[in-house]
C-alpha cells in the first residue's frame, strides 16, 4: 500500500545517523534555539575598588542605602551595624550622620513585614539621642500611627512599642505636635477596640478581623503605653514634672537683677519655635491642629475621650489577670489627671 | 499556656480583599476593622502628602490598596467616609503631575466606582476628570480620562437624557473652544461631542454650536476636526445604528449548545444575557425611531456660518491650511451652500482658477462646485464656470477622463441649476455622445437625457426623444424661469390618490351601482376615521418589507412591446374593469383636493409608503415603459457628491484600463456562477459543519464495500425481510439512535 510504504520511509528517517563531514560545523538539531541577540551597547556597571579600606562614615552611609534593600535579612543586618555603630561611639562624640539624615530610611521600616526587621528598628531608636529625636517626632508620628492600625497584629504591637519609646524619649512633643494627640488618641482606641459602646462588649470584639490583637499580651502592651501617653498628654504636672522647667518662674536664676522675663525675648530651644502658626502647611482640621498646653489637651481629651476610655478601662478591669492589673495603671494616671482638672 | 489555634483567614498577615469581602456581608460588624483601615489611610496620605513626589512602597500595603478598599466599601460607612471623595479629588487635581501611574490611575477609577456607588454626583466627577484630561502631559492618563468622562456621560444618558449634565458639560465644551481658539486643547471638546452625537446621546443644537466654533478656531487641527464632524459624522452615526442593529444573538443555538456543553455557571450567564438582548431589542422595535436631525439642518445661521467659514479659512491669505485641508472647507461650504441655498457670491468667483484639467484633485473641486450650485444662484455667475469647465475639459484633443469629468460635472451643475448653460454649448457638449471613449460617451449622454427632462427646447430637435417632443407639442412643459419654485407636495400622493378611486369603484360595483357614481362622502369618511390607526398585522406587513408586485406585470425579457398576450388570459369581466381603470386613467386625477381637502390617517400614511415602494420596486422590473429613475433624481439632498461621481465612468474609458482590471470592472456586482453541488458544500462550510452520511457512503473506498455487497446477494429471504423490516422500522423512529426524547 502507498501510505503505509511512505509512512515505513518517514519512520527510518527519523533513525538515520546524522553525516559529519570534515571541516563543516555540524548540523544543528531540530530543537535548536537561537539564543544569540544584538546590542548597541554593552554597559558594565560600575565597580568601586579601592586599594584603601572605606572609612566608617563611608560605610555607614552605605548600610544606611540598603535599608530598602529587597532581602529581610540584610535590612536587618545594616540595622544592626548602624545600632552597634551608634551605640559604640565615644561619648558625646557626634552621631555619623545627623537623624534627619538617618531618619527618613528607617520611617518606612516601622511597617515593614519582618518582625525581626522591626525588633531591630526598635534597637535602633533606642540608641539614638533622646534630643535629637523631639525635632522629629511629627514625622514619625504618622508612620507609627499607620503601624498602629495596621492589619497585621505583628506590626500593630511593634507600633505600640515605638510609640511607646517615643513618649518616653520626647513626650512633650509627641502629644503637643500636629495631629499627635486627638489622632493618636483615635488609633489607641482602634487598637483597644473601644470606640463605641457595642465594640467594648466582648461579643462584639471578637468579630474584629486579622490575627486578634487585643488578646493577652499586645493588650497589656498597649495599655501599659496608653498610660503612658496620658500621663504625658494630661498628666498632673507637679507630680510627673513634666512641665516642671516651664512652670512660670519668671526670674531666671541665670539673668542678675535688672533684667527679667529675658528668657522670653532668647532665641529659642526648639527646631521650629513657630510651627504653631503653620505657615507653609496645608490648613489643619479639629484632628491634625497642634495642642500644645496641658490645658487644650485636657479640654479635648474631656469631651471626646474620656467616657470611652472609662467604659473601656471598666471593661478590662472586669476582665481581670494581667489586663485588669495593666488597666489599673491607666485608671492612676486618668485619676490623677482628672483631680488636677483642666489646670490651674 | 495552650497556643489558640488560628483559622486560616487569621493567619494571613494582610488580607485586604478579605476584609472587603466580609464588611459587603456585615458591615455593622467590622466597623471597627474598618475604622482602623481608615486611620490607617490617613496616616499614610498624611505621609503621602508630606511629600507626593517621593513617596515609596510602604511595606505590605501601599496607599494604592487602601484607596482602593476604601473606594469599594466606602457606602457601608457614610459617615467615616464623607471626607473621603473629596480628599481623592485634591490628591488627584493638586498632584496629576507627579503621581507614580499606578496610584494615579486608581485614584480615576476610584473616583469612577464612588460615582457609580453615588457618593459623588456626576457633575462633580467630570469637574474633576475634565480639566485633567486637557492639562495633563501623559498619554495614558489621557486615554484613561477619556474614556471614564465618555462612560460617565454615558451612563448618565442611559435611562433619560440627564439635560443638566448635558448643559453644563456643552458649556464646558464651548468655552473650552472660544476661550483660546488658537490652541489645540479644542481638540478635546471635538472628540467628545464627535463620539456622544455618533452613540446619539447628544443630538441637539448645542452640541453642533460647539462644532461650529471649532471649525471657525484658528488651530489646523481643531478647524479640520470641526469640519469633518460636519461632513461624516451624521454618516458615521447612522453607521454605528446599522451595527447596532446587526449585532444579534441566536438564542435558539445558545439554548441548545447549553443542552449538550458542560452545565457552568457562566454559560447560564451567557444565555440569560442573549435573551435579555434579544427581549430588549424587540422592546425597542415597539418604540417609534428617534428622529434626529443631521448637523447641517441643526446650525442655527447657516449663512453666516458659511460666510466665515469661507472668507476665513478660504479666501483669506493667510489661513495656514494646505490643499487637501482647504478641499475638505470647500466641501463643508459649498454643502451648507447647496443644502440651504446660501448665496455667497465670491465663491463662484474663487472656483474660476482651480478650474483646470492640472489642478491636483481637480475633481474635488468640480465636485464642490457642484454642490454650491443650487437653483437660485443666478444663472450668469454660473455661466463663465461652465464655459470655462467646457474649454478646458471638454474638447476632443483631451484624454477621455478629463473630459469626461468635465461633461460630469457640467451635468451635475445643470441638474441644479438648468438655466446656467446656453444652447449653443449644450448642443455642442451632447454631439459627443457618438464620441469612441465610453466614459465620455456616457457622460454626454447623461447630459443630454437631464436636459430631455429639464429643457427639451434647448436640445436640437432630433436629440429630444419621442418622449419630450411630445410633451413639448402638447405644450406640458412650460420654459422654466429663474427663481420659479414648485409648489409643495406630498410624495407619491397621486398614488393615494388613485388607489383611493379605485377602491371607491370597486365598492361601487359590489353594491351594484355604476362604477362612477359618486357615493355619499360622509359613509367614507366614517370608514375612514374607524380605520385612523393601522391595523396590526397591516402594520407587520409593511414591517417585514414586502412589498406587492403587480401578477399582470410582464417579466418575460421581450424586445417586442406588444402587451397582448398576458391580457388575453384574463377573465372577461376582469378586463372591463381594467378598461373602466384606464378610462378614468386618462382623466387626470386631482390629488392636490386629497391634500387639501382631508386629513390624512395614520392608515392613510402607511398605505402612501406602501405604494410608494411598490411603485419604486415597478420601476426597476425590465419591460416597464417607464425610463429608470435618472440618478440625479433619485438623490437625497443632504449625500455629498463625491469626487468618484465626477469621475465616473473614465474607469471605462478603453485605454487607460488594462485587460485585468477590464475583467475585474465586468465582475463587480455579478456572483459567480457555482453548481449547485457547490453552493451547498460553500454552506456547509460557512455553518462549520461536516459530510453527511450520504457523502461519506458516497466516498467510501471500493474495495470496502465490496465484502457487503457480495454477503447482499447472499441473503435468504428471511434475512432480507428482517433487514427490510429493521429499515422501515427505523425510518419510523427516526434514525438509529431514535429522536423521541428530544
Amino acid at each position: 500500500m502507498g501510505a503505509s510504504s511512505k509512512r515505513k520511509k518517514d519512520k527510518q528517517k527519523d533513525f538515520q545517523k546524522p553525516k559529519l563531514k570534515v571541516g563543516k560545523t555540524k548540523a544543528k538539531p531540530d530543537n535548536y534555539t537561537d539564543t544569540s541577540f544584538k546590542s548597541k551597547a554593552i554597559v558594565l556597571t560600575q565597580q568601586s575598588l579601592h586599594l584603601a579600606a572605606p572609612t566608617a562614615n563611608a560605610v555607614f552611609t552605605h548600610n544606611l542605602s540598603l535599608l530598602n534593600a529587597k532581602s529581610d535579612s540584610q535590612r536587618r543586618e545594616s540595622l544592626a551595624y548602624l545600632t552597634t555603630t551608634i551605640s559604640s561611639r565615644p561619648v558625646n562624640s557626634p552621631l555619623p550622620q545627623p537623624v534627619s539624615v538617618i531618619l527618613p530610611s528607617l520611617l518606612p521600616l516601622i511597617l515593614d513585614g519582618s518582625t525581626s526587621v522591626r525588633t531591630q528598628l526598635l534597637k535602633l531608636l533606642r540608641t539614638l539621642p533622646p534630643g535629637d529625636v523631639e525635632d522629629h517626632v511629627a514625622q514619625l508620628l504618622p508612620y507609627v500611627r499607620a503601624g498602629m492600625t495596621h492589619l497585621a497584629a505583628d506590626i500593630r504591637s511593634s507600633a505600640v512599642e515605638i510609640l511607646s519609646w517615643m513618649v518616653e524619649a520626647a513626650g512633650e512633643s509627641t502629644v503637643s505636635c500636629a495631629g499627635g494627640w486627638i489622632k493618636t488618641l483615635n488609633c489607641f482606641l482602634s487598637v483597644l477596640g473601644w470606640h463605641t459602646e457595642e465594640s467594648s462588649q466582648w461579643s462584639s470584639s471578637r468579630a474584629s478581623f486579622g490575627k486578634s490583637g487585643s488578646q493577652g499580651k499586645p493588650m497589656v502592651k498597649t495599655l501599659g503605653t496608653l498610660a503612658k501617653f496620658l500621663d504625658a498628654g494630661i498628666g498632673n504636672p507637679s507630680i510627673s514634672g513634666v512641665d516642671s522647667e516651664m512652670s512660670g518662674d519668671d526670674e531666671s536664676p541665670d539673668w542678675p537683677f535688672p533684667l527679667c522675663q529675658t528668657a522670653q525675648h532668647m532665641i529659642s530651644d526648639s527646631s521650629t519655635p513657630f510651627a504653631y502658626l503653620n505657615l507653609f502647611g496645608k490648613p489643619r482640621d479639629e484632628e491634625g491642629e497642634m495642642y500644645e498646653t496641658r490645658e487644650d489637651r485636657y479640654r479635648v481629651f474631656s469631651t471626646r475621650f474620656q467616657s470611652a476610655i472609662e467604659r473601656g478601662i471598666k471593661s478590662a478591669r472586669e476582665e481581670g489577670g494581667e489586663l485588669g492589673r495593666a488597666s489599673s495603671g491607666v485608671t492612676k494616671v486618668l485619676k490623677e489627671a482628672i483631680a488636677y482638672g483642666p489646670g490651674p | 499556656m495552650v497556643k489558640r489555634k488560628l483559622g486560616a483567614l487569621e493567619k494571613v498577615e494582610a488580607d485586604l480583599p478579605n476584609l472587603q469581602h466580609k464588611i459587603r456581608r456585615d458591615p455593622k460588624s467590622y466597623i471597627e476593622d474598618f475604622r482602623a483601615q481608615h486611620y490607617q489611610y490617613e496616616s499614610h496620605r498624611e505621609i503621602f502628602m508630606a511629600a507626593p513626589t517621593s513617596a515609596t512602597d510602604t511595606g505590605l500595603i501601599s496607599l494604592r490598596d487602601l484607596i482602593d478598599f476604601i473606594s469599594h466599601v466606602a457606602d457601608c460607612y457614610p459617615g467615616i467616609c464623607k471626607d473621603f471623595p473629596q480628599q481623592l479629588i485634591d490628591m488627584l487635581m493638586q498632584h496629576h503631575l507627579v503621581l507614580e501611574t499606578e496610584l494615579r490611575e486608581k485614584l480615576v477609577g476610584s473616583l469612577a466606582l464612588l460615582k457609580k456607588k453615588d457618593l459623588i454626583d456626576s457633575a462633580k466627577l467630570l469637574h474633576t476628570l475634565f480639566p485633567i484630561l486637557i492639562s495633563t502631559p501623559s498619554k495614558t492618563l489621557r486615554a484613561l480620562l477619556f474614556q471614564k468622562i465618555l462612560s460617565e456621560l454615558r451612563t448618565a444618558n442611559a435611562k433619560t437624557t440627564n439635560h443638566k449634565l448635558n448643559r453644563t458639560m456643552q458649556t464646558v465644551l464651548f468655552n473650552l473652544v472660544t476661550s483660546d481658539r488658537t490652541s489645540a486643547k479644542g481638540l478635546w471638546a471635538i472628540k467628545i461631542t464627535r463620539e456622544l452625537w455618533k452613540r446619539q446621546i447628544w443630538t441637539e443644537a448645542k452640541a453642533v454650536e460647539i462644532m461650529k466654533e471649532a471649525a471657525l478656531s484658528q488651530n489646523e487641527k481643531v478647524i479640520i476636526g470641526g469640519v469633518r464632524f460636519f461632513l461624516g459624522g451624521d454618516k458615521e452615526r447612522e453607521e454605528l445604528e446599522d451595527e447596532d442593529s446587526e449585532e444579534e444573538v441566536s438564542v435558539g443555538q445558545v439554548k441548545h449548545q447549553l443542552t449538550i456543553n458542560k452545565k457552568t455557571r457562566k454559560k447560564a450567564r451567557v444565555a440569560e444575557k442573549a435573551i435579555k438582548a434579544v427581549r430588549n431589542k424587540e422592546r425597542k422595535k415597539g418604540n417609534p425611531n428617534p428622529l434626529n436631525f443631521s448637523a447641517l439642518h441643526l446650525l442655527h445661521d447657516p449663512q453666516g456660518f458659511a460666510d466665515n467659514m469661507f472668507f476665513k479659512h478660504l479666501q483669506n491669505s493667510k489661513s495656514k491650511l494646505n490643499l487637501e485641508q482647504k478641499l475638505q472647507v470647500l466641501q463643508l461650504v459649498s454643502r451648507l451652500v447647496g443644502l440651504h441655498k446660501l448665496h455667497i457670491m465670491p465663491l463662484y468667483s474663487y472656483f474660476q482658477k482651480y478650474l483646470t484639467p492640472r489642478q491636483p484633485s481637480v475633481t474635488s473641486f468640480l465636485a464642490s462646485l457642484a454642490q454650491a450650485s443650487h437653483d437660485l444662484v443666478p444663472p450668469d455667475v454660473l455661466e463663465p464656470l461652465i464655459q470655462k469647465i467646457a474649454n478646458e475639459f471638454v474638447s476632443e484633443a483631451s484624454a477621455g477622463e478629463v473630459a469626461t469629468a468635465g461633461l460630469n460635472a457640467i451635468r451635475e451643475i445643470c441638474a441644479r441649476q438648468p438655466l446656467a448653460i446656453d444652447e449653443t454649448l449644450l448642443q455642442d457638449l451632447v454631439m459627443y455622445k457618438k464620441s469612441k471613449d465610453k466614459g465620455v460617451m456616457m457622460a454626454s449622454k447623461g447630459l443630454l437625457s437631464l436636459y430631455r427632462d429639464v429643457g427639451a427646447q434647448m436640445l436640437k430637435k432630433r436629440d429630444r426623444g419621442k418622449e419630450a417632443s411630445m410633451s413639448l407639442r402638447a405644450g406640458e412643459r412650460p420654459e422654466r424661469r429663474y427663481g420659479q419654485q414648485e409648489a409643495g407636495e406630498i410624495e407619491g400622493l397621486e398614488l393615494l390618490a388613485k388607489w383611493k378611486d379605485e377602491e371607491r369603484r370597486k365598492k361601487n360595483i359590489e353594491n351594484g351601482l355604476p362604477s362612477d357614481a359618486e357615493d355619499n362622502e360622509e359613509e367614507n369618511d366614517e370608514a375612514d376615521w374607524a380605520a385612523w390607526n393601522v391595523e396590526e398585522d397591516e402594520d407587520s406587513d409593511v414591517d417585514g418589507e414586502w412589498i406587492n408586485v403587480e401578477e399582470d406585470v410582464d417579466i418575460v425579457l421581450s424586445d417586442s412591446e406588444d402587451e397582448g398576450k398576458p391580457a388575453s388570459k384574463k377573465a372577461k369581466q376582469d378586463e372591463e374593469t381594467k378598461k373602466d381603470t384606464e378610462k378614468e386613467a386618462e382623466k387626470p386625477i386631482d390629488f392636490m383636493k386629497l391634500a387639501t381637502t382631508r386629513i390624512l390617517t395614520p392608515a392613510d400614511l402607511a398605505k402612501l409608503t406602501e405604494l410608494r415602494a411598490q411603485a419604486a420596486a415597478e420601476a426597476t422590473l425590465p419591460g416597464n415603459k417607464g425610463r429608470v429613475a435618472a440618478p440625479w433624481t433619485s438623490r437625497h439632498t443632504d449625500d455629498p457628491l463625491t469626487a468618484g461621481e465626477i469621475e465616473g465612468l473614465a474607469a471605462l474609458s478603453a485605454a487607460r484600463a488594462t485587460r485585468e482590471e477590464r475583467i475585474a470592472h465586468a465582475k463587480e456586482g455579478k456572483t459567480e456562477h457555482m453548481s449547485k453541488e457547490a453552493r451547498r458544500k460553500e454552506r456547509k462550510v460557512e455553518q462549520g459543519k461536516s459530510s453527511t452520511n450520504k457523502e461519506k457512503a458516497r466516498k467510501k473506498n471500493f474495495l470496502m464495500t465490496l465484502g457487503k455487497a457480495r454477503s447482499k446477494n447472499k441473503r435468504s429471504l428471511v434475512e432480507t425481510r428482517a433487514v427490510l423490516r429493521a429499515h422501515v422500522d427505523r425510518g419510523k423512529r427516526g434514525g438509529r439512535r431514535g429522536n423521541v426524547g428530544q
